[in-house]
């Protein structure tokens, strides 16, 4: 079953399954590869946001944390991640 | 070898801790200028082999690709390409890795191997890896990646004599090293760096990093943004609190000085220009030194802790409003300090139109150049006493409520420019968030010492002149007995034409005489009132010895005095940065129109300001 990483709950990892690359500009993509988010990859999305607006999501993705726009998280299908670490 | 120092340069991804080891290897050897062309800041320093041979370090601006995304980031491509104008090629690389952040630093590395400079990869930070769980094999990664892999933790130096070392030796090895192959797309990249990364981890045990756990109370959506709070009016109280016995030291310095240049030189035109002139204005300013430090030294606590990212999480839902992004709150936070470094922060902005809005709301941040104005006044005309029984004094709340103006004032104006003539599509937003780390003593006394000496060094040249010009303007032409010798000179009489224009919003003679000679900063305004003083004071045993506050207080209203604080608030009175305006954005265009809409709403704020509390009776 597959999600959108925007509306993905706080504090569980899932997997990257498909990315909207048209749906971005060519440098939002490669920076967003530069922080190691493609497909494949597992990424837990942790914090979302202040009282101002649910903007922007930080994950964490291996042993870095970074920060999206909702608007970026939005074209990134995510699906459940079957193994051990998903209980985690 | 070479017989020319050797150029070695530091590269790597954001938050590596090269600046840390930067730092370590060339201690208070560092020199900061910026590369010919651009505002990106370059920052050189010294270091010796073991041997005692010379070599010469440069830190560049961190990146994650030799694809840029901003313009520091091209800096830095361009150097290890030798590209740049106006530098040489560097002879050989130190790459800094995390190395808790192996999988994604390692993808930079491979690139910056493939260039086929003599290399060495230092495996930074070590000791916080293995606070993490992680036990690395360098070896294993040094034959893997076929260069020398050496161990350092900045903070401590430790690896610091190996790791010269061992650039030492790639430097004078003759053969051309196997340069590795880098895959050329970005899949490619990452799994070679996660296979790399993978091989060179020897145990990975989960542990719940403190990291995480702070976040969950710093990031809260409600709490994260009263911690910030908090810690903003913390800071700015502080910025009062601590500061009084050192400034009132240096005052009494300034004071000492003056009565022993009056008691060494004989009375003449010399000694006058000294003691009113030079000590009287450049003492008026220095005096503030100790809160210019105290701003500094929160600015960079929270930069070096990480936090700084944090807050620019929390805001950057309130800055997406108005058209900006959280990207823009660490420029304008370093504005705070001062507006130069604060534009030249933006170039780390990628989106353009984004960059430009910050650059002209830069200036509406309060910088520490515009403390002496305000705490001058504060002190002379806001009574020193707490709030309704609180421990929150009437001073610090007046100063928290200007700095607020500044900030509201920022995102009105950038809400009409991103709707109008900065007119684009909304700003992206994307950021590594460090992990949390112990500042370290020695990089923020570094950095308190280089802001230290800018301040001093401008308030010895700049505000030393300026002051001394004015000294002569004032002075001459000598009025005739009876009248007031400041309103006689040449500069009281084009005070006096400027007058005209400020009178409607209750501005009186003093004011426009400062305002001139604080073009070129603001803090010009206080020591050119204190000059001003010093020569009307002239002879006068009692009103020498009066402050200067006190000398005001007995001569503007209150309303006078909130309607000038208000026009600091917004008054663009600074050419440094103008001028770096102009250079960021490529011509005059944009520095002028700053400039033009920040004296509008400068004398607007301050005539709202006089008129209200005239109205109150406070006129």
């Amino acid at each position: 079953m597959t999600a959108l990483l925007d509306k993905a709950t706080l504090g569980v990892a899932v997997r990257i399954a498909r990315i909207d690359w048209t749906a971005m500009t060519d440098d939002e993509g490669r920076r967003l590869r530069e922080f190691g988010l493609m497909e494949g990859c597992e990424v837990t999305p942790r914090h979302r946001g202040s009282i101002f607006s649910r903007d922007p999501l930080a994950l964490t993705i291996g042993r870095m944390q970074v920060i999206i726009r909702a608007k970026q998280a939005a074209v990134i299908e995510v699906e459940d991640v079957v193994s051990e670490e998903g209980a985690a | 070898m070479t017989a020319a120092i050797p150029s070695i340069a530091l590269v790597g991804n954001p938050n590596a801790g090269k600046s840390s080891l930067f730092n370590a290897l060339t201690g208070a050897r560092q020199k900061i200028a910026n590369y010919p062309g651009v505002t990106v800041e370059r920052k050189a320093g010294h270091a010796s082999f073991a041997d005692g041979r010379p070599l010469s370090l440069i830190d560049l601006p961190g990146t994650y690709s030799l694809t840029p995304a901003s313009l520091d980031e091209a800096v830095t491509r361009d150097v290890v390409l030798g590209r740049q104008e106006g530098e040489k090629r560097p002879d050989a690389l130190i790459v800094v890795l995390d190395a808790a952040n192996l999988d994604n630093h390692l993808c930079f590395a491979l690139e910056l191997l493939a260039l086929g400079l003599p290399t060495v990869v230092a495996l930074n930070m070590l000791d916080l890896a293995e606070r993490d769980g992680l036990t690395l094999d360098p070896e294993r990664l040094s034959r893997e990646l076929g260069v020398p892999v050496i161990p350092t933790v900045a903070v401590r130096k430790r690896g610091l004599a190996e790791l010269l070392e061992a650039i030492d030796g790639a430097i004078q090895s003759h053969q051309p090293r196997e340069a590795v192959v880098a895959p050329q797309n970005d899949t490619a990249l990452h799994q070679r760096a996660r296979a790399l990364a993978k091989a060179a981890i020897v145990t990975e045990t989960p542990v719940r990093r403190w990291t995480q756990r702070l976040d969950r109370i710093v990031l809260h959506p409600v709490a994260g943004l009263l911690i910030l709070l908090a810690l903003m009016f913390v800071m700015f109280q502080a910025v009062y609190a601590w500061a009084g016995p050192p400034a009132d030291a240096l005052e009494a310095g300034v004071g000492v000085l003056q009565g022993w240049v009056v008691d060494t030189l004989p009375e003449n035109f010399v000694r006058d220009l000294i003691v009113e002139g030079l000590l009287a204005g450049v003492g008026a300013v220095v005096v503030f030194l100790p809160q210019i430090l105290i701003l500094f030294l929160f600015i960079l606590l929270l930069e070096a802790s990480g936090y700084m990212t944090r807050a620019a999480f929390l805001m950057d839902g309130l800055m997406a409003k108005v058209g900006l992004s959280g990207r823009g709150f660490i420029p304008l936070l370093s504005s705070f300090a001062c507006a130069v470094p604060g534009i030249m922060a933006t170039r780390a902005i990628p989106d353009e139109k984004d960059r430009l809005t910050t650059i002209l709301i830069a200036p509406l941040m309060t910088c520490s150049a515009r403390l002496p104005v305000y705490a001058l006044i504060i002190a002379a005309f806001i009574p020193d006493r707490g709030v309704g029984g609180t421990g929150i004094g009437l001073q610090g709340l007046v100063l928290f409520g200007l700095y607020l103006s500044g900030i509201v004032g920022a995102l009105v104006v950038a809400f009409v420019l991103r709707r109008t003539i900065a007119k684009g599509n909304a700003a992206g937003f994307m950021m590594e968030m460090p992990r949390y780390q112990m500042p370290q003593w020695r990089d923020i006394a570094l950095g308190l010492w280089q802001r230290a000496w800018i301040f001093l060094r401008r308030a010895g040249t700049i505000i030393a002149m300026t002051t001394v010009v004015l000294w002569l303007l004032l002075t001459f032409p000598q009025a005739p007995e009876g009248q007031s010798q400041v309103e006689y000179s040449a500069g009281g009489r084009i005070a006096s034409a400027l007058e005209v224009v400020v009178k409607p919003i209750g501005f009186n003679h003093d004011i426009a005489l400062a305002l001139i000679p604080a073009m070129a900063a603001r803090e010009v305004a206080v020591s050119a009132m204190a000059t001003a003083n010093a020569i009307d004071a002239d002879g006068d045993e009692d009103a020498m010895a009066q402050s200067l506050g006190q000398r005001l207080q007995g001569k503007w209203s209150l309303a006078t005095a909130l309607a000038f604080l208000a026009w600091f608030v917004f008054a663009p009175q600074c050419i440094s940065t103008i001028a770096i305006t102009r250079r960021e954005t490529n011509g005059w265009k944009w520095p002028m129109f700053m400039v033009g809409y920040l004296f509008l709403l400068a004398y607007a704020a301050a005539g709202i300001t006089y008129w209200t509390a005239v109205a109150f009776g406070l006129g």
